[in-house]
């Protein structure tokens, strides 16, 4: 094993790398709790490592697998100059005297890791050292206990109501009109409230997209901080991973981003496909990515028509054209799976069916169409005064914030920054086609507008071009272990029928090891990190949803601008609390 | 409305003139104030819905009543079952009094709005002025209903309120100086009478400024920003329900007719059209069709706008009004006045060619000024964004 960012770490920190193991192409690395810092900085500066980009950083309770200390933080490193990756691995020592295992935090080094030192305090219980803020961010703040943790039970908790309790009808229902115990709300740290007016933007408001709450904070019209609230729709999807079979989870993911959910799809099963070792065929691998760019070009959509329909109010025409084209693309969809929004469209080994056969019809009347349709919303918008006006010079991230903050997708590629994981590292054969990189340089929020723009039509070109060259052939693989057998080789075939039984009784067993996936998806890297213990069921399963990381940049973009440029902001940032909240 | 004077003494003989006056006033107020709301809103918002629908490539309403012509109805019912709502903490006299401003503002400007020939309310000699100062009712309502309601979102609405009318009354005023200047009378009557040409063909700069300057003064978009629901939700009648919120709703849809009629009498002309006259009943439905016809015409065009334009933020609002609005409003005022003092114009025609040149000449001045100061900011955003990586 010659790989040179491990080479380096051992001779820059020889008493701290405890293990090197590769599995599947990952390395991981794992190092000793006190050498954090130092190997974190030094994996950052290090001219010829240069990891700047802090992709993840979750946690393993490792009770169940009987490794001592139980508990271990996990890194996944990512190089945007280098390309590539890996990741580090610190056990926590524990006595049980201490309520929580402790860990220094590497927010100096990554700012990114704020909130996913946050959401391991929170749902597993670690205690970070140095972190800032260190507040629950995902479960109520007066929750008892931390949900991911292998003794913390499935369900069972009480649901607290206060509404309705006196009222005889809902008697029967119990403990669920229990009052739940109050606490004090807390305003973020350095938040004003004597001298200024602090507004509660959400979690019902029109242009928060969803439940978020931020705590704005004005002096007159113009923002001093505004710092996101966020867990609302909180609803455990890592916990209920780790209770499912890998098949299981597929339709989890579709509710994760709603608005992508081919591309959730996508991102999953290639990474349970990586784990498992298994190839997918090459038919399967190409109406993959037809799917997933027309996802792409919906999810994109809506983003418009939502983002002009803030900027601009009620009834800006944008809204309904862009959701009318959205809808061709969802009964495209339909076509496929039968489903519309939550798709499941996508299954370990390939695809569950062939396209019809009106399929690849639809999909280039519908490319042609679409390039007439873009020309109209840049006629509308690219050049209209006032959308320059509000959108220009707005939210400036450059490269270095939004690297350092984890940001990825369109909001980094608008700072100039040309990383896209479907040419950085091609899954799925993205390199098979042709298609190029939108990139501006202004930053703003105009430039984020730009890049999403070109992306629809680069998205259009990969589609166009898999549509025509789609070869032939199975669309999943005939691994056994993983696909069950067609139907009427069951009736010919003893071993079939025994394979089918198996995978439908007891689902297909990986082998032991942790492997961390990661796709393109339309706002960011999306990631998997899947650790199996050989069942059938994923003993760790943690979601790295690109809306989580890039909503954490919203206090640094709204800093000095008005109460209507949050708006602006929010939209042109293009989060889904679905996959924010899990 | 004389006629009707007329006829209603010759019908009862023994009533004096003044009497039959007084009676014939009071049923026309009665129309304009309890009958004209219910009419122009569920007119209006069935308009506004259709129109904007159109726009969207929806259908619109299409359920009460044929071709959904009685959904304001059914609007209308469901806001009287609504449940009225005080907030804890609002100012309760003033809450309750702002919805109740809110249509009187606007229903006062009736009283001097010549809608056919001979019918308007009083034909006051300073009938322009008055609307101007009556017109400031509505943004007291609006503050109050901000001020009052104990929310902070309508707070900075109300804030938003005076900042924005203050800036689009002047351009507004100026506009209407202009037009006074020209028919050199502030009496409806006499304005409409001046208008051979209508003054948007001899004004068009005016024109612009005052429709601009009404849209912004009945906050629609693109200069709703004391309603923008996207960022502070309603403004503020966040905390309004029921029929107090249906009140600033009726005073909106009758701000928007009465707005649009002022402008069809400054510069479209009014009543005016072939055959309408105050002579005849059937001349005077006549003028009465061609005014509505040019309003809903100038309704039409505000609804366009709200349809496809994006929102201004405060700041580029209160810049676009003060720093645009208002030079090139004195500008074409200066040109105006110094045209109708030209000797050698005296006759009529040479007089309207004479202001139309004055304002394409302001036109050419202001656009030259704005793009020398686009081009001077303007960056490279659009040539740099390429692919990258070919």
């Amino acid at each position: 094993m010659n790989n040179p960012t491990i080479e380096k770490l051992k001779t820059q920190f020889p008493d701290a790398v405890q293990d090197v193991s590769e599995f599947r192409g990952d390395a991981v690395v794992t190092l000793s709790r006190e050498t954090l810092l130092d190997a974190a900085r030094f994996l950052r500066d290090d001219p010829d490592l240069q990891y700047n980009l802090l992709v993840d950083l979750t946690s393993v309770d490792r009770r169940d697998l009987g490794i001592e200390p139980r508990f271990a933080t996990v890194y996944e490193l990512y190089s945007i100059p280098k390309n590539h990756r890996v990741r580090l691995k610190v056990p926590l020592p524990w006595d049980d005297a201490t309520e929580m295992p402790e860990c220094p935090s590497v927010t100096e080094v990554w700012p990114a890791a704020n909130w996913h030192e946050r959401e391991a305090y929170d749902l597993m219980g670690i205690e970070f050292a140095g972190h800032p803020w260190l507040r629950r961010i995902l479960m109520p703040d007066n929750w008892v206990g931390h949900p991911l943790r292998k003794d913390y039970p499935l369900g069972g908790e009480p649901v607290y109501f206060t509404a309705d309790r006196e009222d005889p009808r809902f008697a029967h229902l119990g403990r669920q009109t229990m009052e739940g115990p109050s606490y004090p709300s807390e305003l973020p740290e350095g938040v004003d409230s004597e001298t200024h007016l602090v507004i509660n933007m959400g979690p019902q408001h029109p242009a928060t997209h969803g439940v978020l709450r931020l705590a704005v904070e004005l002096e007159g019209e113009r923002i001093v901080s505004a710092n996101p609230d966020i867990g609302y729709l909180h609803s455990g999807f890592e916990k209920t991973g780790e209770n499912r079979r890998y098949e299981k989870f597929i339709p989890y993911t579709d509710r994760m981003d709603y608005l992508a959910g081919m591309n959730n799809n996508l991102a999953y099963v290639l990474t349970v496909e990586k784990l498992l070792g298994v190839e997918v065929p090459p038919r399967a691998q190409y109406i993959r990515v037809i799917l997933a760019e027309l996802q792409r070009i919906a999810s994109h959509l809506f983003w418009l028509a939502t983002h002009a329909h803030d900027v601009s109010g009620t009834i800006h025409s944008l809204l309904m054209y862009c959701l009318r084209e959205r809808e061709r693309i969802l009964d495209i969809f339909e076509m496929f799976c039968g489903a519309r929004l939550t798709t499941t469209g996508m299954s370990v080994g390939g695809l569950r069916r062939d396209i019809p056969g009106a399929f690849p019809d639809a999909v280039r009347a519908f490319v042609r169409d679409f390039r007439g349709y873009l020309k109209e919303y840049e006629a509308m918008l690219t050049d209209n005064p006032i959308w320059l006006s509000r959108l220009k010079g707005i939210g400036v991230l450059k490269a270095d914030d939004a690297i350092a903050l984890g940001v990825t997708g369109p909001m980094l590629r608008a700072a100039g920054i040309s990383f896209d994981l479907r040419k950085a590292q091609p899954y799925s054969s993205y390199d098979h086609f042709d298609f190029d990189i939108p990139t501006a340089t202004e930053s703003d929020s105009y430039a984020r507008y730009l890049v999403r723009l070109r992306e629809m039509e680069q998205s259009l070109r990969i589609v166009e071009q898999a549509i025509n060259r789609l070869p032939g052939g199975p669309v999943r693989t005939d691994d056994r272990k993983v696909a069950p057998p067609p139907r009427e080789e069951i009736d010919r075939s003893m071993e079939s029928l025994i394979h089918h039984f198996k995978l439908y009784t007891e689902g297909y067993k990986p082998p032991v090891g942790e492997v961390y996936g990661m796709a393109e998806n339309p706002k960011g890297v999306l990631g998997f990190y899947l650790v199996s213990d050989g069942s059938a069921i994923p003993y760790r399963l943690r979601v790295r949803g690109p809306s989580f990381v890039n909503l954490q940049a919203t206090n640094l973009l709204a800093q000095g601008h008005l109460l209507s440029d949050l708006v602006t902001l929010i939209g042109s940032i293009d989060i889904v609390l679905g996959e924010v909240d899990r | 409305m004389d006629a009707i004077v007329l006829w209603l003494t010759s019908l009862f003989p023994q009533m004096a003139v003044p009497t039959a006056r007084l009676i014939v006033h009071i049923v026309y107020a009665a129309i304009l104030s309890f009958v004209a709301p219910v009419v122009l809103v569920v007119a209006f918002t069935y308009m506004e819905r259709k129109v904007i629908a159109r726009i969207q490539d929806r259908v619109g309403p299409n359920r009460a009543g044929p071709l959904g012509m009685l959904q304001g109805f059914a609007d209308a019912i469901k806001m009287l079952t609504k449940e009225d709502i005080t907030p804890a903490g609002a100012d309760r006299i003033v809450y309750n009094l702002a919805p109740g401003l809110a249509v009187i503002g606007v229903v006062l400007v009736f009283a001097v709005l010549p809608v056919a020939p001979g019918v308007i309310g009083t034909d006051l000699s300073i009938g322009i002025l008055y609307v101007v100062a009556v017109g400031g009712i509505g943004t007291m309502a609006v503050l109050m209903a901000g001020w009052s309601s104990n929310n902070k979102y309508a707070l900075l609405s109300a804030f938003r309120v005076v900042a924005q009318l203050v800036a689009y009354e002047i351009p507004m005023v100026i506009a209407i100086i202009i037009v006074v200047l020209t028919a050199g009378s502030m009496r409806m009557g006499d304005i409409i009478a001046a208008q051979n040409v209508p003054f948007l063909f001899t004004l068009p700069v005016a024109f612009f400024i005052f429709f601009v300057a009404n849209i912004a003064e009945i906050g629609r978009s693109p200069f709703d920003l004391l309603e923008a629901e996207s960022e502070i939700i309603a403004g503020f009648h966040v905390e309004y329900s029921g029929m107090k919120f249906a009140f600033f709703f009726i005073g909106e849809y009758m701000h928007l007719f009465v707005s649009a009629g002022i402008a069809t009498t400054l510069f479209l002309g009014g009543w005016r059209g072939p055959g309408a006259s105050e002579a005849s009943i059937l001349g005077a439905l006549l003028g009465f069709v061609y005014f509505l016809a040019k309003t809903v015409l100038l309704i039409f065009a505000m609804m366009w706008v709200r349809g496809t334009f994006p929102r201004f933020r405060i700041d580029h609002l209160l810049d676009f009004g003060w720093k645009f609005l208002v030079p090139v409003g004195l500008l074409t005022l200066v040109a105006v006045a110094l045209v109708l003092k030209l000797p050698f114009l005296s006759s009529p025609v040479l007089q309207w060619v004479g202001l139309l040149v004055a304002n394409v000449a302001v036109i050419v001045v202001a656009l030259a000024a704005v793009s020398l100061a686009a081009r001077r900011t303007r960056s490279v955003a659009l040539r740099s964004v390429a692919g990258a990586e070919r």
